[in-house]
């Protein structure tokens, strides 16, 4: 079946690496002067063009507010529906349980947290056969978002999928780099393509790491590197040529699409993103890649 | 762990539902929220900030946070009960 071939085409060369615990590395001044200059200039990045610090997540706000409206019709198409698997992939890993406390941050459109939620509810009535628990009363899940508009469109799907009467989904508007949660009030935090996205990456993983609870899990689905020869040429085409131009022709807005291409290409590689999640204290890191490392999910525990 | 919603059933009306008043705190400070019916926005009294709620969705940006005038503070601060749990 075709959904077998994507299967197999999604976890094509699936790596897997496990980050060696802390006692390996002893921060060099050289290592730490590196990384700062490299979060500098994430924040002062947008896609490669240079901006000042302040102006990023305006600008980023823009893109996302352009984009909300076609915004999953054009994933569907620039991923050629494979973002759905890689959706699939994540909810897999993340392993959702009846009760759960569960953060999506830059969740907007509710992709995922309705998959959380479907999860749950398919666990939930194999486990107890239709009744509603106490426990599974208790699952709460949240979607974060700085963009209004994509937590707009997100609350309207979720409307037009029946779970408007659904307890269960809450809907805040706020930052990755400062959330309004308490701390250790969640088991689970996805951000699905969002983390790129954000201007200084290490406050928002200090904040997953601040709102899960001890033995909570953290999850990031990102667009990543790719090191496959001539795949990765491929690619490249692939991502400058082609999607910008679909981005033009579906969205009407070529340049959103275009900063969207150049910020994964400015966006730490899978080793230095799993480092910087180790950084922020989380522990057994790893990734997986996905499709050749177009797609990557990192994962950690706060233990 | 129910900070926020304990100041919220305080005031004798939860506007927001329980699941988020369970959670919710300033992304500023990190400290509990207080609902003001007065203008349907979530108050954070440590940081001297509002938050507006729009359609039902809280809108706890740090940016976009309004600082309350000193007049404000001080009237709701004469009328607030004092939560003794935390």
């Amino acid at each position: 079946m075709a959904m077998q071939a994507a299967r197999r085409l999604a976890s094509w060369s699936l790596q897997r690496r496990l980050l060696l615990p802390s006692q390996v590395q002893a921060p060099s001044i050289p290592t730490a002067a590196a990384a700062a200059a490299f979060l500098h200039s994430h924040a002062t990045s947008f896609g490669y063009k240079q901006v000042r610090e302040e102006d990023k997540s305006k600008l980023v706000g823009n893109v996302f507010s352009s984009v909300a409206s076609s915004y999953d019709l054009m994933n569907d198409l620039t991923s050629v529906g494979l973002h759905r698997l890689w959706k699939d992939r994540l909810i897999s890993k993340l392993n959702p349980f009846p009760g759960m406390k569960h953060l999506d941050v830059s969740g907007g459109t509710g992709d995922v947290a309705f998959r959380v939620l479907e999860r749950i509810k398919s666990v939930g009535h194999r486990a107890m056969q239709g009744t509603l628990t106490e426990t599974e009363e208790d699952t709460h899940i949240y979607v974060c978002d700085i963009n209004p508009n994509m937590l707009n469109v997100g609350k309207k799907r979720a409307a037009e999928r029946g779970y408007s009467k659904e307890h269960c989904l809450s809907w805040v508007q706020g930052d990755a780099e400062a959330l309004s949660f308490e701390d250790g009030s969640m088991d689970g935090y996805t951000i699905a393509f969002g983390i790129r996205n954000v201007t200084h990456i290490e406050k928002a993983l200090s904040e997953a790491y601040r709102v899960l609870k001890r033995g909570g899990r953290f999850l990031c689905l990102e667009l990543s590197h790719v090191d496959v020869p001539v795949f990765k040429e491929i690619y490249d085409v692939y991502s400058f040529s082609v999607i910008p131009a679909i981005g033009e022709l579906v969205a009407g807005d070529r340049q959103s699409y275009q900063y969207l291409v150049e910020s994964i290409r400015r966006f730490p590689n899978q080793e230095k993103f799993a480092q910087m999640i180790q950084e922020a204290g989380f522990q057994r890191v790893e990734y997986e890649n996905l499709v050749g490392g177009v797609v990557a999910i990192h994962s950690g525990l706060k233990l | 762990m129910r900070r926020t919603a304990a100041l919220l059933s305080t005031h004798g009306g939860r506007s927001i539902p329980r699941a988020l008043a369970d959670v919710l705190v300033c992304p500023l400070s990190k400290q509990p929220l207080r609902y003001c019916e007065a203008t349907g926005s979530l108050v954070s009294d440590a940081a001297g900030v509002s938050f507006p709620v729009l359609d039902g969705i809280p809108s706890l940006v740090p940016k976009d946070g309004k600082l309350l005038d000193d007049q404000e503070v001080k009237s709701e601060q004469e009328s607030s009960t004092t939560d003794s749990s935390g």
